[in-house]
């Protein structure tokens, strides 16, 4: 797929399924991580020379060549392995390889020159070289990472076949759709409406029509249900304990109590029970939304 | 008898009856007038609900009309005794429970407004009549805005009727008495009224004289509604076909109280007979759709209990029946409890009544925390001009 791609386009979205990755293979992941952790690896071993020869400059020449190549072998292959780890642009890997052949020839050049021929201005090309080698390796680095951090701001640039993504709809999900549709256009055409009785004026109303209402039954209902209805539907909204209302009924209840005969009190205990077991279920309930 | 000794008759049977009506309203704690109230608009009965201090005050008018010839005489003693009734081209319509008195002593059918608990097509005065028994029984708001909560019912599922006129005639009615007008199922109403210590999870049905309404709620949302096309009507009218009886017989035979469904000892063309077996028929065939909707549906794994409810579900052993064949049915949910509405033909109501008393208490809440905002604001600029000032 990734030969299928156009060789101009940049490759800007980090996509997991696209092709450019598949193209790359694991390999390069394996290679990138191999360097990384060998460069780690001898980068360390390089300053641990530097204490163990006490590094200065009258130190024997073959210390100072070791850990001059450990360490600069150790930064070359850690600056490797990062920009392996990267999705490189076209001529990404190229500049990774070249700028590595950069760093390790300046070094191979310092092996040979040091310490018979190490002179002026040897000393500033090799310097030179690796240095630039460095450079290169490390703008690389950063490059890519820039480059990613604008690609994933914009949409993938994908060559001429298009990703189209396929949500498939069952049939209860269209036939509900259509329902929720047409109940929402009804509803809104019915609210435009302005419904009067054509007949109304028509009617001479009986004397009791003002008085009488309907027959009347009245029963004792604290509704508490209402209260709860509310608490369920906003849990959010509940008291919390320890505010000062529950506390001031929570001190009258108990003032209620002590102050009651012995029968009214069972009761009363009972009541208390109730509305505890009550109020338990629901911060329950508020505690599990 | 002729047609004024009817109507002598008439009156003084309705005279029997004591009237109470309330006429203020009540002022809580606060300061505040209780504006809410509930409205069970059905096919026999229209009820509305609302709370006057410690009690909560329910007003019923039956939802019919009969028609009389008018003459001034008649008028005469229909207003001396109080009875409801409009005059209109000559004739005269009386509404309510006279309706129902009146249509006995003159050997007539009350008219229905509604039929299988919606508007009744057939009828062409339905929406005035109608009109004039909800205003009377909801009465005038007592402030801007005051919050209504009506019922309506689910739609069929075994009829091909759709309730969504019905609902929205209903609501504009209301609105146009000037109420803040919201519209609730049935079954949840039901839910609201009975099922408050299962936060309001469980099932609820309205067993009603039109419809049958049932509703699946989780924590106050509606999952499932649905309503089936047979009620305390339709056992009405099939008692009535098979014993030859008249429906007003059958309708005062079910509603006496003794009267007891699921006796095995009954006589031969006896109503009780017949009404237990219609009764039978009419629960199997609620809870087999219950169970068809419940297939169709994905509830949450809880339990939900059973509320029971409406004017057709009062006679002795209706839950007992209801219980014991809900019990053999297996269902797809878990049925722990089985709850009886203490009071069942004003469940719907009272349920109506909860969820505007919540709607009531959210609106002020709203306005309150606005008020204060504004206030905080108002104290915020004058602290500024001070400090600009110093």
């Amino acid at each position: 797929m990734g030969s299928e791609m156009h060789k101009d386009q940049i490759i800007v979205n980090d996509d997991a399924s696209s092709s450019g990755i598949i193209h790359r293979g694991v390999l390069s992941y394996y290679l990138g991580s191999v360097f990384f952790m060998a460069g780690i690896a001898l980068l360390a071993m390089g300053v641990a020379f530097i204490m163990i020869f006490k590094i200065h400059y009258t130190s024997l020449p073959e210390e100072i060549l070791l850990t001059a190549v450990f360490m600069g072998v150790g930064i070359t292959l850690i600056l490797t392995g990062i920009n392996l780890m990267m999705k490189q642009t076209k001529y990404g890997y190229g500049i990774v390889g070249g700028s590595a052949f950069m760093s390790l020839s300046a070094l191979s050049l310092f092996v040979y020159a040091y310490p018979h021929k190490w002179y002026y201005p040897f000393i500033s090309y090799v310097f030179s070289l690796f240095v630039a080698g460095f450079l290169v390796l490390m703008g690389n680095a950063f490059a890519n990472v820039t480059l990613k951090m604008i690609g994933n701001r914009f949409e993938s640039v994908v060559g001429k076949e298009e990703k189209a993504e396929v949500k498939i709809y069952t049939d209860e999900e269209i036939e509900r759709d259509i329902e929720e549709a047409t109940r929402k256009s009804v509803d809104a055409a019915i609210d435009k409406l302005d419904f009067t009785l054509a007949d109304a004026k028509d009617l001479t109303l009986g004397a009791s029509c003002t008085k009488v209402r309907g027959n009347i039954v009245r029963v004792k209902d604290d509704m508490d249900e209402a209260r709860i209805l509310k608490i369920t539907r906003n849990p959010a909204e509940t008291d919390k304990w320890g505010s000062i209302g529950i506390d001031k009924v929570s001190m009258q209840l108990s003032n209620a109590l002590e102050n009651q005969p012995s029968i009214e009190k069972d009761r009363l205990v009972e009541i208390t029970k109730d509305f505890e077991r009550k109020i338990k279920g629901i911060v329950d309930l508020v505690k599990s939304k | 008898m002729d047609y004024v000794t009817r109507l002598w008759v008439g009156v003084n049977i309705r005279n029997l009856f004591k009237e109470n009506v309330a006429t203020f309203h009540y002022i809580n704690k606060d300061g505040d007038v209780e504006m809410a109230k509930g409205l069970d608009i059905g096919t026999m009965n229209i009820i509305c609900a609302e709370k006057e201090g410690e009690d909560v005050v329910f007003m019923q008018q039956r939802n019919a009309f009969m028609e009389l010839e008018s003459s001034d005489l008649t008028k005469t003693m229909l207003d001396t005794s109080k009875v409801l009734y409009v005059e209109e081209d000559g004739g005269i319509s009386l509404l309510g429970e006279d309706a129902f008195r009146f249509a006995t002593i003159f050997e007539k059918e009350a008219k229905r407004p509604m039929k299988r608990g919606i508007i009744c097509s057939d009828e062409k005065n339905a929406i005035p009549m109608m009109k004039l028994i909800v205003e009377r029984v909801l009465g005038t708001p007592k402030g801007q805005k005051e919050v209504l909560y009506i019922s309506s019912p689910a739609d069929p599922v075994d009829l091909d009727i759709n309730v969504l006129y019905h609902r929205k005639t209903m609501e504009a009615l209301a609105k146009k008495m000037k109420y803040d007008t919201h519209v609730i199922d049935e079954g949840l109403a039901v839910i609201y009224s009975e099922l408050a210590d299962y936060n309001f999870t469980g099932l609820g049905v309205s067993v009603g004289a039109g419809l049958t309404n049932v509703t699946l709620a989780y924590l106050a949302t509606p999952l499932m509604s649905f309503s089936i096309g047979k009620g305390g009507d339709w056992i009405d009218e099939q008692v009535s076909k098979t014993t030859g009886l008249p429906k007003e017989h059958v309708c005062a035979t079910k509603e006496q109280a003794g009267s007891t469904l699921g006796t095995t000892d009954v006589d031969f063309g006896s109503v009780k007979g017949a009404l237990t077996v219609y009764y039978d028929a009419l629960i199997t065939y609620i809870i087999k759709n219950l169970d068809r909707r419940l297939a169709q549906i994905a509830p949450p794994k809880v339990s939900f209990p059973v509320a029971v409810a409406g004017g057709s579900s009062i006679p002795k052993g209706f839950f007992d029946l209801f219980e014991k064949k809900l019990r053999e049915t297996k269902l797809k949910i878990e049925i722990p409890t089985m709850i009886r509405a203490k009071d069942p033909l004003h469940s719907v109501a009272r349920g109506c009544l909860i969820a505007a008393r919540t709607q009531e208490a959210a609106g002020k809440r709203a306005t309150t925390a606005a008020t204060a905002i504004t206030t905080q604001k108002k104290t915020q600029g004058k602290t500024k001009t001070t400090g600009k000032k110093k």
